[in-house]
């Protein structure tokens, strides 16, 4: 059976700069991958490049099998590759539902006059209160995004990457400013994912969630895989320890 | 070749003013964030005070020396001096810049430093109408009728000869006066406390607070000298062209808009050559023009000199731009709110069943002013959906009208008949509206709306200016199924109520599609698209094609709206489409509610010629005063209510019905 995601010799440049040099992953399905590593190690840019928000990626990245390298990011999207963000980004003007609404809704270049005359219904409203359901937030569906907490915020924003039902979802750093009781439920929340036939790429600097859903760990630092392996291996690793506490290697 | 290379030479002195006022509007936007569209409108009126104070003739009684104000409510002109000298005027000239300068940043921008962006250029659109108008009604003052001045000359007249070339040294003096004023501010950018102030307090207010700079005195100070450059810019165009007028000299801040974002608002040097290179263009192709005897003869005489350099850069700057924006820059794009439309099955019949009785139990002059303020709504319309619900800052919108006005007269006097032309020219409209909207496919913010500018432009000059198409008029009244659905007629029955009902039948139908979509999946993208491109994208949202839909359906209405002018006016000609209509559409429709329906209403009936106007007693009423109180009025609507008026009376009514709930509860608890 072939990988979920394969990536192979990944290399990302930013003006003379390599933030990504050579990196391969592959993520079977039905799996929980945490991508860790210091800060500006690459892993947000691993995480841009994987959905094509950045130029000048070279490497090549197949989805089930299917190279998806030149596709642009929506269409890496629909292929069931989505993402969250660090800064979360959220659509302000729109209420939590719609914010998950937009993310199931198809359109066709005629859709517009459609919509226009005879607006069409949300067909994947079940999918919203499913994504809605799995984060706990389904008596919040009409809030706005600006009167939540920020926590919720968050939760919403891997609600919106969960609604459209997607193979493989990239969290990037989705415990960011949350308390240690929505981390713990987050978590919780992330290993019932594979149930729903969802994989998990996860980017966080909290180690115990980390180390606690990951089925395996990547570790990058100057974009270079430095280790991978299952979490009890890769915290033992004298690279790893080393990259993390500075020093000599 | 020589006689080319001669005529781009002569283009130099042109390109230095273009050069001069886009290195105020790259000082302008690096003190604080503003893409100032009434730079030049400032100079202009800069301009007006040194003209006005050398407004003398040594022969006659004229003593000049009057110093012209820009401010309503006082008597426009002061004594100062008489007969003052080119040095003295100037420097009074210069003064008065700096004052201009700082009431503009203390009154305006620095209460708008926080404001979303475009609140900011709407804040600038009411300044550049607001100096329009003021400079229209101190023309008369100052005696001169047609608000033109006699203007003479600052610079040397001799000639340079390199050759068989022959140069006018003025054009080599300004040139030298432009490059001078960039190394100089590039230096002191570089180099002074105050350059790195500048720049300090403009990536972070909070941050240059910290270490003690204050971001008020920066920002004034950056004002100031952007001002006295454009004062300056402007005296010397005027002196070069031997024109000087509100709205044409105003306008020269296209191109100069058109170099400050070549070079990316940012560098002088940049801003500079960019400049000097559109004059430079800008004369070739001139002579070019002239004596290129294979193009067509519909080609406005003017066109390629004024349209070509700016397509030409905003193709470069399209090219140049991303599909995405980048995770480093940070895009502010807070817009004004856009509610979903409440009962539009209810209200939007009643309106405009209310309408079609005003239309027919009004006289004439009434039946005039709702047809006038109808398709104003439907121009403002477009503007909602394209603006306010995608976040695209467009100011073709108003050229899209009158593309399908020229093209619905032109077929109509070509044989073509009622419902085939204004469809056939709908239908192009929206093609064109589609084309134009490919920059924004790249480029978004204050660029696109700079884009757009040029893209109006570039069709008043190329196509609306074209020979063919002056003075079109005997379009035919449109018949349906034997009745006359026309607007003109002879004699009392003027004004034909018929129409009245298109128009408002046309105008209903449109905000019912605008009030269905703003609910459907497709209004969800265009806002999800509006908040937040790169999470759009994420979310599966294709990005560029959302946002020609919206371009598309925007055209559509403008276009409809054009369709219905090109019957309501006995004539059609260049003047009633000018960029400045533009402008004024986008500032109404702010006005209004940018982001609502009801917004478009208000807008229309803002509209010149509206029915506020027929309720102030018609034409009577000093249109140029109004435009000079709609431009006050747009600054502080952007400063204190920058959801527009609809929102404010909406939440005024939200809030009262509150109160009222409150009262029958507490009466019921009681």
């Amino acid at each position: 059976m072939t990988a979920l995601l394969e990536v192979t010799d990944l290399c990302v440049d930013y003006s003379g700069l390599r933030a990504v040099d050579g990196l391969s992953i592959s993520l079977a399905h039905g799996t929980i991958m945490g991508l860790i590593g210091p800060n500006g190690a690459g892993k947000t840019t691993t995480i841009d490049a994987l959905c094509g928000f950045v130029p000048q990626v070279r490497g090549s990245i197949l989805l089930d099998g299917h190279p998806i390298d030149s596709l642009p990011p929506h269409m890496r999207a629909r292929a069931g590759l989505v993402r969250t963000f660090q800064s979360i980004e959220l659509f302000v003007d729109l209420s939590v539902e719609e914010n998950l609404l937009v993310a199931t809704s198809t359109s066709r270049w005629w859709s517009p006059f459609v919509d226009a005359v005879a607006p069409r219904r949300h067909v994947h409203r079940d999918d919203v209160n499913l994504a809605l359901d799995t984060v706990g937030l389904r008596s919040l569906a009409t809030a706005r995004p600006s009167d939540l907490s920020h926590g919720q915020r968050r939760l919403v924003g891997v609600a919106r990457a969960l609604a459209s039902r997607p193979k493989l979802v990239l969290l990037d750093e989705p415990a960011a400013g949350l308390d240690p009781a929505e981390t713990a439920s987050l978590g919780q929340m992330l290993r019932n994912l594979p149930e729903l036939g969802i994989a998990v790429l996860l980017v966080d600097h909290d180690m115990s969630l980390v180390l606690d859903v990951c089925d395996r760990l990547t570790v990058v630092d100057f974009g270079q895989v430095i280790a991978s392996g299952v979490p009890m291996d890769v915290r033992e690793d004298p690279s790893v320890i080393s990259a993390y506490l500075g020093g000599g290697s | 070749m020589a006689h080319y290379l001669q005529l781009s030479l002569t283009g130099l002195g042109a390109g230095a003013v273009v050069a001069v006022l886009a290195i105020g509007l790259v000082l302008t936007f690096r003190a604080s964030n503003v893409v100032n569209l009434a730079h030049a409108a400032m100079g202009t009126y800069i301009a007006y005070v040194y003209y006005g104070l050398r407004n003398f003739n040594v022969a006659s009684t004229q003593k000049g020396g009057n110093l012209v104000l820009p401010v309503f409510g006082v008597p426009g002109v002061v004594h100062l001096i008489d007969r003052p000298t080119v040095v003295t005027a100037l420097a009074i000239a210069l003064v008065v810049a700096a004052l201009v300068g700082a009431l503009v940043y203390l009154l305006v921008f620095r209460a708008l430093r926080n404001a979303p962006p475009l609140a900011r250029l709407v804040a600038s659109l009411g300044l550049f109408l607001y100096l329009q108008a003021v400079m229209e009604l101190r023309a008369h003052d100052i005696g001169a009728g047609a608000a033109t001045l006699p203007l003479t000359s600052l610079l040397p007249n001799g000639v340079v000869r390199l050759g068989s070339v022959v140069v006018p040294t003025a054009s080599f003096v300004l040139a030298g006066l432009a490059v001078t004023v960039a190394v100089v501010l590039g230096a002191v950018f570089r180099y002074t406390r105050f350059g790195l102030s500048t720049r300090a307090a403009a990536e972070s207010e909070k941050g240059a607070i910290l270490i003690g700079v204050s971001p008020d005195r920066v920002g004034l100070l950056n004002w100031i000298i952007a001002s006295v450059l454009a004062g300056g810019a402007m005296i010397f165009v005027a002196g070069i062209t031997s024109q000087l007028n509100p709205t044409q000299s105003s306008l020269l801040v296209v191109p100069a808009l058109a170099a400050a974002l070549l070079a990316r608002l940012d560098s002088f040097a940049m801003a500079t050559f960019a400049g000097l290179a559109i004059g430079v263009t800008q004369s070739g192709v001139a002579t070019f023009q002239s004596q290129a005897a294979w193009l067509p003869s519909w080609l406005p005489n003017d066109g390629l000199r004024q349209a070509l350099p700016v397509l030409l850069i905003l193709v470069a700057i399209t090219i140049r731009g991303a599909h995405l924006p980048t995770r480093a820059s940070l895009v502010d794009s807070r817009l004004p709110v856009a509610p979903v439309p409440r009962r539009p099955w209810l209200w939007i019949p009643l309106l405009s069943g209310a309408a079609v009785v005003a239309l027919y139990t009004l006289d004439a002059q009434w039946r005039l002013a709702i047809v006038v303020s109808v398709i104003a709504a439907l121009i403002a319309l477009s503007c909602v959906v394209v603006t306010g619900y995608v976040g695209q800052i467009s100011l073709a919108l108003y050229a899209f009208a009158g593309l399908a006005a020229f093209a619905t007269a032109k077929l109509e006097l070509a044989g073509v008949g009622f419902p085939w032309a204004p469809l056939v020219a709908v239908i192009l409209t929206v093609v064109v509206g589609i084309l134009f909207g490919l920059p924004a496919v790249r480029v978004r913010g204050m660029t696109l709306a700079v884009a757009t500018i040029a893209a109006a432009v570039a069709i008043e000059q190329l196509v609306f200016n074209s020979p063919a198409l002056n003075g079109l008029s005997g379009v035919p009244n449109p018949q349906l199924f034997g009745s006359n659905l026309g607007f003109l007629a002879p004699g009392a029955a003027n004004f034909r109520p018929a129409f009245g009902v298109v128009a408002v039948v046309v105008l209903a139908a449109s905000m019912l599609a605008v009030a269905n979509l703003r609910r459907s999946p497709t209004g969800l993208r265009w806002l999800a698209v509006r908040s937040n491109e790169r999470a759009a994208a994420a979310a599966g949202i294709n990005v560029g094609s959302t946002k020609l839909s919206a371009f598309a359906a925007s055209s559509l209405f403008a276009g409809l709206g054009g369709a219905l002018l090109a019957y309501e006016l006995p004539a059609l000609s260049p003047q009633q489409f000018l960029v400045v209509g533009a402008l004024a559409v986008l500032a109404l429709t702010y006005l209004g509610g940018i982001a609502t329906l009801s917004g478009a209403l208000i807008a229309g009936f803002l509209a010149s010629g509206g029915v506020l106007t027929r309720i102030q007693g018609g034409a009577a009423a000093d249109t140029t005063t109004q435009y000079a109180l709609s431009g006050i009025l747009l600054i502080l609507v952007a400063a204190f209510y920058p959801d527009g008026l609809s929102m404010a009376v909406r939440r005024a009514i939200t809030r009262l019905h509150s109160v009222w709930l409150r009262g029958v509860r507490s009466r019921g608890a009681t």
